[in-house]
């Protein structure tokens, strides 16, 4: 048992460190797709005169060789200096921080709302048959088609311009006025996210239903409650996971878009002003810290499914 | 005082089709019942319905009563208490019908703890001592382990501790041992009948083999299309059939007899062998390091016209040995010569595999799968005819119609896509496309183990004839013992990758020289009334 | 937004199924209609879609302008039908790049298994941690504002949800008998791909792609919202609802809530499509 479990944690943990070199191999590289000098490159939109390209030159070490640059740049990171913005002219990882709690705040509540609005829907979807499911399923058909962007809009319209429950600007002060403002906003991220749980939830536990194991179950005298219970969700609860942690990427981009609707301060946000204000370094940053996070969340998914389901580890998985 | 299953004129329909229609049965406490039908005979539905189990929107009529409870309108938590107290069922498929996400003590204490009032220690117990009871060693290791942890033989001995907790009054069975080895079955098959005569259980055994219900229940029901053909004692239906579908399925069923075996063709002494195989083996590396052996030093001969049956349980070799014949495997050590040209070593180019195919046809076993969904079979075969014969479109039609005419599927169905086939239609169809290529040697892989048995025996003598006609050699894989030598002069017998016997059928059946072949012939199930003459027998002197 | 690709059906693939639903055709028609609308908006429109009225500024619908005008006074129904141009043709562009190239490396990662599918899966696996937004952000970042680098990207983005599945199916399929009788009767390998194989996978690849293209509406539409797509005063529908905030807080909903509509009504038309198209391929051989 023992060795196997080392085994397979050793090969994720392995696996992780070659996805996040290559990641950052694509997002350091991606800016030698741009043909010309890269030194003006960086300064599109701002003034080329030779001191400030001399000190681009210098900052990046352009005129080093491209490995060179790229390990210096990997090395700072990984110590913490992720280099300068040219637009806030402060280091970027200061920048960062400053805007990373309003995000986390704002993701961790769509989670939330999504965790508990998704499972319910599904779960309910798929123990009522007929009138019940299907109109579960039409809602989250419904729902799992408005963008966040849209539902952000249609949420300002009616909860904040039309009935004033809901302020539809800032992040407002800590504790229960955050939570109040970062409300709406985070049903915005959520409502289509809430769908596809839902769909994957009741497609998951139906496939659970058919399964011989909890035929077996009801024969032998069980409740239908310790039947759902103990054999069918517990069974699903694999595939919900999965699908949880694939959310993830989804979630942390399109908070870019909700901060923006709702002018909340967080990485996303800056992300955008970055590309409008063409700073390459914090852009560069931002993109290796939400694929950083897709990839950490889900080696972390990968790592519990084995207490889920113990044939994993065995590799003899056929469900 | 009615019978401990009591069902009267019992029908159930679904979406207007009638699923069952009227049907009759009785068991007794102590009794042993066996019920015999072929797929969509309904048989699983009965048992079922023994606990209130229908399937969703279904008509149903008549009664169905277990100590006198009609599960028909019984109550919910009535039922509960039949299927706690008073019932208990074995399914087919232990590593399906066991939650492979829990542990093996959970599935066993579940229903102990819940209302028998024990708490999960006692539980415990209980569960061990019953595992030991049933043969398992190690059992205390054993209710910490997962499913996947155990063999298919151990995973069901599992299932009927669970159904014995219980101490169920009636115990249902369905096709309990059909996802077994026929040696694990015998294994099982013995201790339901121990458990049975030990508790004086009323049994229903639910089989599709009419050989393994004589070898295990006094009286039979023999079930068609939702109706009961005929019953009665398993001897005398099993001996005297009065009606024309009994009478089938018993000429249907495979036996085991040395006289029956066919004889090897008369062939000239230098004659050259058409196959001839020389310590052949097949390893695979695993992706954490280390090799399985599936088969090695295999080596035998077939001559032009031969038969030959290559006979094994899971996990002996005989797939791989068929798959190596066709050239879907590459050998890793030894020779295969087909007509004195020897390959192997390398990956078959296109030329040579084209000409090997001339050579070499295979079957598969599944049906369902071993035919292209979106293709009419008419084309399928005239495809073939096209590649091999060098035909044109019209002419490859012509020869596809008159060789699926041959296997016996009407012009009229030329258009039609396999899933508008029958199972025996469709393996009719895999066999014209193999012997569309004109090859001297058929290599059948499990070909009629998915069949119902009438089918089977249908396609078995389609299969000879051909190779009378033809003058086919054919290389016949099977875990089924009597299928295999009712067909084949030579037997092979293999186990975990290897040759432990061969020779001529009859010989190997009448007196066979290996242990393991002993045992795979002595498993094959008797009926009761056979054991019992023996054990009278030998008690006598 | 992110996608899900569907489980494998267990069974195998039910390839042909009757008819399509009642809410399938309605979808359908929905879509031919919307679709039919942008090509002839050039000849259709009421108005010039960038025609500045400010006299008739945040007009309600009426005789003359059917849907409204915005806060410039232009003709809502106008911008929103050539907008629907934009809208729709980057998307499809996307669909079809993405189906093109992932259909091609996921066959070649499928069928050929061993070390080289391996290592395209990883690949594939890596893409995926590229959420396709982000890497449409970051494809604006270095070549500036527009649709034709986001587009590019998102193709990109876009390959492995088509590739992981047909590498999944090609493998799948490459083990069945069928697939194996072929082989054993010397049929020629891309024979068998090109010819057998592959007109069994692309009703499943198909409905993956049809519930892509309305994802990728929505990441363009969003793109387009936050300023980083399509340019002003070019009318696109996620441009036309960033257009519309100042309306909308003053209490003009109307000029945001058509584009809004245009998006989500076409996005349920195509994901009742695509589901419609797994369901019935889901549904096991029998």
């Amino acid at each position: 048992m023992a060795v196997p479990a080392v085994a397979f944690v050793a090969r994720k943990l392995l696996v992780l460190a070659v996805t996040l070199f290559a990641a950052s191999l694509a997002v350091f590289f991606s800016r030698f797709l741009v043909p010309g000098d890269p030194a003006r490159f960086l300064l599109r939109g701002r003034s080329p005169n030779p001191e400030s390209l001399a000190e681009i030159t210098r900052q990046f070490g352009l005129d080093k060789p491209a490995w060179e640059q790229y390990w210096t740049w990997v090395g700072g990171i990984l110590q913490g200096d992720w280099g300068r913005s040219l637009s806030y002219r402060q280091d970027v990882s200061e920048v960062l921080l400053g805007r990373l709690p309003t995000t986390l705040q704002l993701v961790a509540l769509a989670a939330v709302f999504i965790m508990v609005l998704g499972l319910l829907a599904g779960i309910a979807a798929s123990l009522n048959r007929g009138f019940a499911d299907r109109f579960i399923l039409i809602a989250l058909t419904a729902a799992g088609a408005v963008p966040p962007f849209v539902a952000a809009i249609a949420l300002v319209a009616v909860f904040s311009v039309g009935l004033g429950w809901f302020p539809s600007f800032g992040s407002g002060d800590g504790g229960l006025d955050r939570i109040w403002h970062l409300t709406l906003p985070a049903l915005a991220l959520g409502l289509s996210y809430i769908a596809v749980l839902a769909r994957v939830t009741r497609s998951s536990m139906r496939e659970q239903m058919l399964r011989e194991h909890v035929e077996v179950a009801t024969s032998r005298g069980l409740g239908r409650g310790s039947v759902v219970a103990r054999h069918v969700l517990r069974n699903a609860l694999g595939p919900i996971l999965t699908v949880s942690g694939v959310l993830v990427a989804g979630l942390l981009v399109s908070s870019a878009v909700i901060e923006r609707a709702f002018g909340l301060s967080g990485i996303g946000q800056l992300l955008i002003q970055s590309i409008d204000r063409l700073d390459f370094a914090v852009v560069q940053a931002i993109v290796m810290v939400v694929v950083t996070a897709f990839v950490v969340v889900n080696t972390c998914v990968d790592l519990i499914q084995p207490l889920l389901d113990p044939r994993i580890t065995a590799g003899t998985e056929n469900r | 005082m009615s019978a401990l299953l009591q069902i009267t004129d019992f029908s159930l329909g679904l979406a207007g089709r009638k699923l069952l229609d009227g049907v009759t049965l009785e068991v007794d406490d102590g009794e042993s019942v066996a019920l015999v039908g072929e797929s969509g005979s309904g048989k699983t539905l009965i048992t079922r319905a023994a606990l209130g189990l229908f399937p969703d929107r279904s008509q149903r009529s008549g009664t169905v009563s277990v100590r006198g409870l009609d599960t028909l309108t019984a109550g919910r938590r009535e039922l509960l208490r039949l299927r706690r107290e008073h019932a208990s069922m074995i399914f087919q498929d232990p590593r399906a019908g066991i939650n492979p996400v829990r542990t093996v003590g959970d599935f066993l204490t579940e229903t102990l703890v819940r209302w028998h009032g024990l708490n999960r220690a006692e539980a415990t117990a209980q569960a061990v001592e019953q595992l030991e009871r049933l043969g398992l060693r190690r059992a205390e290791e054993l209710v910490a382990q997962h499913p996947h942890q155990l063999s298919g033989g151990m995973l069901q001995r599992v299932m009927i501790a669970g159904a014995l907790l219980g101490s169920p009054e009636l115990l249902l069975c369905d096709e309990p041992t059909t996802a077994l080895d026929v040696t694990t079955q015998a294994g099982i098959v013995a201790l339901l009948r121990e458990a049975r005569q030990e508790r004086g259980m009323g049994m229903l055994f639910v089989t599709h083999d009419l050989g393994l219900a004589a070898s295990l229940c006094e009286r039979v029901y023999v079930l068609r299309g939702g109706k009961v053909v005929e019953h009665g004692a398993t001897r005398q239906v099993f001996l005297a059939p009065k009606e024309e579908y009994s009478r089938q399925l018993v000429e249907a069923t495979p036996v085991i007899d040395p006289g029956a075996a066919p004889h090897a063709p008369e062939l000239p002494e230098d004659a050259q062998p058409l196959v001839a195989v020389e310590g052949l083996g097949k390893h695979y590396g695993l992706r954490g390091g280390g090799t399985v052996t599936a088969l090695e030093q295999a080596t035998f001969r077939l001559p032009a016209g031969g038969s030959l049956g290559v006979v094994g349980e899971s996990g002996s070799g005989k797939s791989t040995l068929a798959r190596l014949l066709v050239g879907l495997e590459t050998a890793s050590e030894g020779t295969v010569q087909v007509e004195g040209s020897g390959r192997i070593g390398h990956r078959l180019r296109t030329a040579e595999r084209r000409r090997l195919a001339r050579d070499v046809q295979i079957v598969f076993q599944d049906p369902y799968l071993s035919l292209d969904p979106r293709i009419p079979v008419g084309q399928a075969v005239a495809d073939v005819f096209r590649l091999h014969g060098k035909e044109g479109r019209r002419k490859a039609k012509e020869s596809a119609r008159e060789l699926l005419g041959r296997v016996g599927i009407a012009a009229e169905r030329l258009g039609d896509k396999p899933r508008m086939l029958s199972g025996g239609q469709r393996q009719r169809v895999a066999l014209a496309k193999a012997l569309a290529a004109r090859p001297r040697l058929l290599v059948l892989d499990e070909a009629t183990s998915a069949l119902d048995v009438s089918v089977q025996a249908q396609v078995l003598e389609l299969v000879e004839e051909l190779r009378e006609h033809l003058g086919l050699a054919i290389l016949f894989v099977s875990h089924d013992l009597a299928v295999v030598s009712r067909m084949c002069s030579e037997l092979l017998v293999m186990r975990q990758g290897r040759i432990v016997e061969s020779g001529a059928t009859a010989r190997i059946l009448a007196d066979p020289e290996n242990d393991y072949t002993r045992s795979l012939i002595g498993s094959y199930p008797r009926p009761l009334w056979e054991t019992e003459s023996l054990e009278a027998e030998s008690a006598a002197p | 937004m992110t996608t899900l690709t569907f489980q494998l059906p267990q069974a195998g693939l039910r390839r042909y199924g009757s008819l399509l639903s009642p809410l399938a055709w309605i979808a359908l028609a929905f879509l031919a209609a919307v679709v039919l609308l942008a090509l002839l908006a050039p000849v259709l429109a009421p108005f010039d879609p960038d025609y500045v009225d400010l006299n008739n500024v945040l007009a309600g619908p009426g005789a003359q302008h059917l849907l409204g005008t915005d806060a410039l006074g232009r003709d809502l129904l106008s911008r929103l039908m050539h907008g629907g141009r934009t809208s729709l043709l980057a998307p499809a562009a996307v669909v079809l790049g993405s189906t093109a190239l992932g259909l091609l490396l996921g066959l070649a990662a499928g069928w050929s298994g061993g070390w080289a599918g391996r290592i395209l899966g990883r690949i594939f696996d890596l893409l995926f941690s590229f959420p396709a937004l982000l890497v449409a952000m970051l494809a604006v970042a270095l070549f500036g504002k527009g649709l034709v680098a986001p587009i590019l990207a998102m193709t990109v983005a876009y390959v492995p949800y088509v590739a992981r599945l047909t590498q999944s199916l090609a493998a799948a399929e490459r083990a069945r008998p069928y697939v194996q009788a072929y082989r054993v009767l010397g049929f020629r390998t891309p024979w068998v791909v090109l010819c057998r194989v592959v007109p069994n996978l692309l009703p499943v690849v198909g409905a993956q792609s049809t519930l892509n293209f309305g994802y990728v509406l929505a990441d363009l539409a969003a793109l387009s919202f936050i300023g980083l797509g399509v340019q002003p005063p070019t009318s696109d529908w996620g441009a036309m609802i960033e257009e519309s905030r100042g309306a909308l807080l003053g209490g003009h909903a109307l000029p945001a809530f058509w584009p809004a509509l245009a998006v989500v009504l076409v996005v349920v038309a195509v994901n009742v499509l695509g589901e419609e198209l797994s369901e019935r391929i889901g549904g096991g051989l029998r």
